[in-house]
């Protein structure tokens, strides 16, 4: 073969390699199909999609509130829960990746308490929707069904569940659809939020109280986020709804105590201490006001369909 | 020529997907070995070139918000394949808060816990030790509510 045959290789290859990526995309049909223009979120943002992931790349997890509830010795209710009998009514992937975020955060409860035979109706409504938004692929569906199933190894159950969320907010971001999994963060939080507030109306506890009020913090990131995509007049929307729910927020303060950090190791584990506190100080008229209000916008944006 | 750019494209194919699958084996390893009891949150994959002389170790950096009265742990894997060790650091705006290698000493841990008294957003920097290449994962589970 001659050296400028060589010298082709490198090109010949490329050829080659973007024949075979459009092929296995026409290919694969459901799974990899071709992603509609409409939830392509490139040429929509404002800011530089490297800048956004910069403000936050983990503004809540499916399991992070659960936690929290569980730790305050909170009792398991389904009451909390949103219904999964409508998943084949939502059609547009606004709606599909919103409350697939809104599922997750509930599998993260569900999960949390091992309510097991309630997880399969999640699991389910879950697989429907991230195959509606072809990203199907990372929730593995057999394998949590059958962890459920046998109500075996919760550990692999959480783990599976939670990584699958990741896996998929990861692709997302890097095939340019940061409008979808800024939806289904923004369903995580909303949720997660659903539930706090919905044990505060019946348990008045101090950390909770608080947890809910530092929320103030992180709705203001996940508005500049939302913000970032509020060309789309579904997007716009929901901006409107968030800043409504922001003035609830309002009166909640939060100052900080300065401190430094210090370091010790315990049985061989290192443990960073951090001195520096945040204290929140919100009244019990603006925790109501805050109830009410996430209660109203939650079950608004999961019956929008 | 058709069936060396088949074989070559054949080995890239199958490399790639070697090395997702082995990604994805890591990521469970490391989640794994943060420990019993603790809830695995989110994970975080490198892959870093070596330095370049006169220029900093190369380092990727992962945003997240942590809340208050909470105990976190991050892990930090180095890849088999990894010319040097991963170190994991954990930042608040520019203050380093906690790493995984104590420079004064020479230790290293597998991880360290951190005792969050503040909720905002926090920065990890993953990066390997004297700039060499390298994959690592970075783990960070909860570990309970103080």
């Amino acid at each position: 073969m001659s050296a400028i045959m060589y010298k082709k290789i490198p090109y010949i290859l490329l050829v080659i390699l973007f024949a075979f990526s459009c092929k296995s995309g026409q290919e694969s049909g459901g799974e990899f199909g071709e992603v509609p223009d409409s939830v392509l979120s490139e040429g929509l943002l404002e800011i530089n999609e490297d800048v956004m992931q910069d403000i936050v790349q983990n503004i809540s997890s499916p399991v992070e509130m659960a936690a929290l509830l569980k730790s305050l010795g909170v009792p398991f209710s389904s009451e909390y829960l949103a219904p999964t009998d409508k998943v084949d009514n939502l059609t547009t992937s606004f709606k599909q990746a919103f409350n697939l975020g809104v599922y997750g955060a509930d599998l993260g409860y569900l999960n949390m308490y091992n309510k097991t035979n309630a997880v399969l109706d999640y699991i389910q409504a879950i697989k429907v929707l991230s195959d509606a938004i072809r990203v199907g692929q990372f929730f593995d569906f057999n394998t949590l069904k059958r962890l459920a199933t046998n109500n075996t190894n919760l550990d692999s159950l959480m783990y599976i569940s939670v990584h699958s969320f990741n896996q998929m907010d990861k692709y997302l971001r890097s095939n340019k659809r940061s409008n979808l999994s800024t939806l289904i963060l923004t369903g995580v939080w909303i949720e997660g939020l659903y539930l706090a507030t919905q044990v505060a109306k019946e348990e008045d506890n101090a950390d909770l109280k608080e947890r809910i009020g530092e929320q103030k913090l992180i709705l203001e990131k996940l508005i500049i986020v939302l913000e970032n995509f509020s060309r789309d007049t579904n997007f716009a929307n929901l901006v409107a709804d968030f800043k409504d729910l922001q003035e609830t927020f309002e009166p909640v303060e939060i100052s900080y105590v300065k401190g430094e950090p210090e370091a010790i190791e315990e049985d061989g584990m290192l443990i960073i201490v951090q001195n520096e506190k945040s204290v929140v100080d919100i009244s019990d008229d603006t925790l109501t006001e805050i109830i009410d209000k996430t209660e109203e916008l939650r079950n608004k944006l999961i019956s929008a369909i | 020529m058709k069936k060396i750019c088949y074989i070559l494209t054949l080995f890239f194919f199958t490399t790639v997907l070697v090395k997702a699958q082995g990604t994805d084996i890591l990521v469970a390893q490391c989640a794994a070995s943060a420990g019993e009891n603790v809830t695995y949150l989110k994970d975080f994959v490198v892959e870093l070139e070596a330095a370049t002389a006169g220029e900093k170790p190369p380092q990727a950096k992962f945003s997240m918000v942590l809340s208050k009265n909470t105990m976190y742990r991050f892990t930090i894997c180095t890849a088999p394949d990894s010319e040097g060790e991963a170190i994991i650091q954990l930042y608040d705006m520019n203050t380093l808060l906690g790493s995984s290698f104590i420079m004064a000493t020479g230790k290293s841990y597998p991880g360290f816990n951190f005792k969050c008294q503040k909720t905002g957003v926090y920065h990890v920097f993953i990066s390997i030790k004297d700039g060499k290449p390298g994959r690592a994962v970075g783990i960070l589970s909860f570990v309970e509510k103080l």
